[in-house]
């Protein structure tokens, strides 16, 4: 009967605690992405369970539960345990649907194991195995399964290779465990030694009288690991495993269990994963996880280092079992938490827990003591963050657990109430508690489904309505309420005249600290990025604006450039409008009347003065202002303005105008890199040099070829190239057309031809610009003033045409 | 009062039976068995009860979930006072032929009033109960 386990076994079972930690961060990541209990099965098998319910409640059971239950047991294992009438007297854990996966873990192994041994424990491992809420085993099915779950019990009589894992179980309570039919007394007695130094056992609901000979009765408890996961019920547990379970007394199986009423409801579990990380920062939105006893771990980790991914196989209801009745079937103390017969199904008493920063900024803790120790939710120390008030327990529930166990966690709620106002309530609630709590407590009992909502999820729609609350001024939040209950204190005290001033000179004015959660995106070593999630909390960033601060100096600097720009631009608009009037001039000379007209043209007369006026230098007349024009002309509307500007001014202005020019060629044209603005110049410009004197054409040239080397940079500007040109075409024409021309006479025409054409043959192809068109007499124009081989280079050179004049 | 004193909250009226007017008009009963922030609420075993006059019809519905936003009222119901002297329950049938007949009749009412007014030269907007656009 005792088989011991094989090494591999053996050794399967040390690397799967190795592989336990991955298991359960794995689990943790996925109940966190999928929310509670999506990628867990057991709601499936509660649902069946409950679909169940509602079947068997029309059609009436039959011996269907266990005999599929034994089927299930076996996962499709092909060896079937007979399961003798015993077995049928074993109450039906209320409609026990086939959980799969937990089943096929643990019993093929088992019955393998066994050989078909004992029937008992065949029976108790199916039982347990097929009952979640007894144990199911999280993880992974298969043969290294075991220590993720109940040490399955065909293991139970082989060694106690873990005992690391195991006597952590003593630590978890029994809450869900019917502590009569299911523990020792079903195992027989070797078996049961073997769990108690293991430390775990499975409780089958088995009735078979060679287990019952062993009933320890009120010995030391063994306890299944995989019912417990509570720390709230560690006291319970304890107490337990002093004064030791009452004696069940087997009449209770031969009920059948079939009271419906005292079913446990589907537990509903997923991984409370034992020795996880805490959660710290669960988006709001998040439900519970389910169970997640950190404090548990917590625990644990002080005494056994190794965790344990186990199942909560009940929903943590289980705070308050009453003192142990007599007949309780094994559903009931299932159930126990679900409704304690007498009291409001959601303990009271269970006082919230504090986060780190609340603890902290406690400065007195004025607990409602719990007088019948601690029962309240575990502590979760970086999770919960605020917990709400859950008043006081009903002072007398637990009697024999009185004085036990000494509360170790100081609850408080110490962001909203104020203390009086929490004493009134606890007072109001204790009133309140007991008569409301008979009646109700046991409807709910046979209410299959109650408890949907688990005590965590309560907890945590609470939390979220209550942060909503939190608040870092109470003053100035909740001005009345504060004042309210200061006023109340004050009149107490004086009815009392002082007798309790302890209570009301210290008062907590408890605040929480704003913790600034800014959300730093994630970024992964090596990547390009940063991994964002955007979540309400942190809504995503469509801008990145980031503040530079320049320096002074540069702000000057750049303030200096834009205010020049701007006063640039400024005096380009006032001439633009007045040009514009200049322009319109004609028109609305035909529009007026002829008395005005006289009028209008004085006006324009004006207008053209002043634009000229803008352009040229302050003393001379006939010089343009060099600076004036080349802040006019680095700009593209001044270019334009000019350009239009021209043919409007008078000769001789227009003539300034252009020598202007053609004296900053050079500035303008470094400026006008593209060639494209300075062009527009070109017809007005060609219309005044066609009326240039003779003399002044000369001076234009000069003008142009100014100071040394400006002429190799006017040839690189098309406009440039396109001037000189112009200038030369006009001065060939003068010359060929009349004879009379002075050109000739002034030697500087000659000299200043000269070296137009020493340039032109000098200067690199590549940086001869192109000119805008090349007017056709240039040709005879050089013809003479330079020999045929020179004639000829230029021709090629400037690709002028030899066109017959 | 347990979870939050001082303040109104719905996690003591889980698993009791509720009566819900939502905003539609419609009246269900069921077991109260989930609740979240928004108030939205998980009713098991629900009822919609039509009332017509003094008679009243339940169709068995099953399963809810109610959106917190169309809750207008929620009351728990006392088990144990259930049957009601005034009210009689009649049939599904009954009771949707009962409705449909007063909604005809308040149809031709409303009807009647506004070709009323309109002779008169008067018009009153009506009233939009939905909060549809």
């Amino acid at each position: 009967m005792f088989r011991f386990q094989s090494l591999d076994e053996d050794c399967t079972l040390e690397k799967e605690e190795g592989l336990v930690e991955e298991e359960d961060e794995i689990d943790q990541f996925n109940d966190d992405t999928f929310g509670d209990g999506a990628i867990d099965d057991d709601w499936q098998e509660e649902h069946k369970r409950l679909a169940e319910l509602e079947e068997r409640k029309n059609d009436g059971l039959g011996g269907l539960g266990l005999g599929g239950l034994g089927m299930r047991g076996m996962g499709g294992d092909s060896s079937t345990v007979q399961l003798p009438p015993p077995a049928s007297r074993v109450p039906h854990p209320s409609s026990l649907p086939p959980p799969h996966h937990s089943l096929s873990s643990m019993p093929p192994l088992g019955l393998e194991e066994m050989g078909g041994g004992d029937l008992a424990e065949s029976l108790a491992m199916l039982i347990l195995g097929a009952d979640p809420a007894i144990a199911s085993v999280g993880g992974p099915a298969g043969p290294g399964d075991r220590s993720t779950g109940l040490p399955p019990p065909p293991s139970m009589p082989q060694q106690h290779h873990h005992p690391s894992q195991l006597p952590s179980h003593h630590q978890l309570t029994l809450s869900g465990l019917p502590p009569g039919p299911l523990h020792p007394s079903l195992l027989s007695y070797q078996q049961h030694q073997h769990l108690l130094r293991r430390g775990g056992a499975p409780m089958p609901q088995m009735n078979s009288h060679n287990i019952w000979e062993n009933n320890m009765g009120f010995g030391p408890v063994s306890v299944t690991p995989g019912l417990i996961t509570q720390m709230e019920d560690s006291p319970l547990l304890s107490i337990i495993k002093e004064v030791g379970l009452p004696n069940r007394p087997p009449p209770v199986m031969s009920e059948d269990g079939r009271d419906l009423s005292e079913r446990a409801p589907p537990p509903r579990s997923s991984s409370p994963v034992i020795g996880s990380p805490p959660v710290r920062a669960v988006p709001i939105g998040t439900p519970p996880k389910q169970p997640m006893s950190h404090a548990m771990n917590h625990q644990q980790q002080i005494h056994h280092p190794t965790t344990v991914h186990v199942r909560a196989p009940v929903h943590h209801q289980h705070r308050y079992p009453p003192s142990f009745p007599e007949r309780i079937s094994p559903n009931t103390l299932l159930n126990m938490a679900n409704s304690p017969l007498c009291r409001p199904p959601f303990p009271a008493g269970v006082g919230p827990v504090l986060s780190q920063i609340q603890r902290a900024q406690m400065l007195n803790s004025q607990v409602a003591g719990f007088p019948r120790g601690c029962q309240g939710p575990p502590l979760l120390p970086g999770g919960g963050g605020f917990r709400p008030f859950f008043g006081q327990p009903p002072p007398h529930r637990m009697g024999p657990h009185h004085n036990h166990i000494p509360c170790p966690i100081i609850r408080h709620n110490t962001t909203h109430l104020h203390p009086q106002h929490r004493r009134m309530l606890t007072q109001r609630m204790q009133s309140r508690g007991g008569e409301r709590g008979g009646r109700v407590g046991d409807w709910r009992s046979r209410d299959p489904y109650s408890n949907l909502m688990t005590q965590r999820e309560k907890e945590w729609v609470a939390k979220i309505q209550m942060m909503q609350l939190q608040s870092t001024d109470p003053y100035l939040d909740d001005y009345y309420y504060q004042n309210y209950f200061e006023k109340m204190e004050k009149r107490q005290e004086r009815d009392r005249d002082g007798v309790r001033k302890e209570h009301t000179t210290k008062l907590i004015t408890p605040q929480v600290a704003k913790l600034e959660h800014t959300y730093r995106p994630v970024q992964f070593a090596g990547s390009l990025g940063k991994l964002t999630v955007s979540s309400v909390n942190n809504p995503r960033k469509m801008i990145d604006t980031v503040v530079t601060s320049r320096t002074d100096d540069e702000e000057k600097r750049e303030k200096q450039v834009w205010n020049k720009r701007r006063q640039i631009l400024y005096t380009v608009e006032k001439m633009y409008s007045l040009l514009l009037e200049v322009q319109d001039f004609e028109k609305r000379f035909m529009q007026t009347p002829e008395e005005q007209r006289e009028a209008l043209l004085e006006q324009h007369k004006t207008h053209t003065l002043q634009l000229y006026a803008s352009l040229k230098e302050k003393e001379w007349d006939d010089r343009v202002s060099d600076e004036q024009c080349l802040l006019i002309m680095s700009v593209r509307k001044g270019k334009r303005l000019i350009s239009r500007l021209i043919p409007f001014l008078p000769p001789l202005q227009a003539a300034t105008v252009v020598m202007g020019i053609a004296r900053n060629l050079t500035a303008l044209a470094k400026k006008d890199k593209q060639d494209q603005a300075l062009c527009w110049l070109v017809e007005p410009v060609a219309v005044v040099i066609s009326s240039l004197s003779s003399a002044a054409l000369t001076d234009l040239l000069q003008e142009l070829q100014g100071s040394e080397g400006q002429l190799s940079k006017v040839l690189q500007n098309k406009f440039g190239v396109t001037l000189l040109y112009l200038i030369l075409s006009e001065g060939e024409r003068m010359q060929s057309s009349d004879l009379n021309c002075q050109l000739m006479d002034d030697n500087r025409w000659t000299e200043l031809v000269f070296s137009v054409t020493r340039e032109l043959l000098n200067v690199p192809p590549s940086s001869l610009s192109p000119p805008l068109f090349t007017p056709p007499n240039l040709l005879s124009l050089f013809s003479r003033y330079v020999d045929r081989q020179r004639l000829e280079l230029l021709q090629e050179k400037l690709q002028i045409s030899a066109l017959s004049r | 009062m347990n979870y939050m004193p001082g303040t109104a909250s719905l996690i003591d009226d889980i698993d009791k039976k509720h009566l819900v007017l939502l905003r539609d008009g419609r009246t269900l009963i069921g077991f109260l068995r989930s609740i979240d922030q928004f108030a939205n609420l998980v009713f098991h075993q629900t009822v919609e009860r039509i009332h017509v006059g003094k008679k009243f019809g339940d169709i068995p519905r099953g399963i809810f979930i109610v959106r917190g936003e169309n809750v207008v009222l929620l009351g728990e119901i006392d088990i144990d006072k259930l049957c009601d002297n005034v009210l009689q329950q009649v049939s599904i049938e009954e009771i949707l032929e009962e409705q449909r007949l007063q909604q005809q009749a308040k149809q031709k009412t409303e009807k009647a009033k506004v070709t009323a007014l309109k002779d008169r030269g008067l018009s009153i907007p009506k009233a939009d109960n939905l909060d549809e656009y």
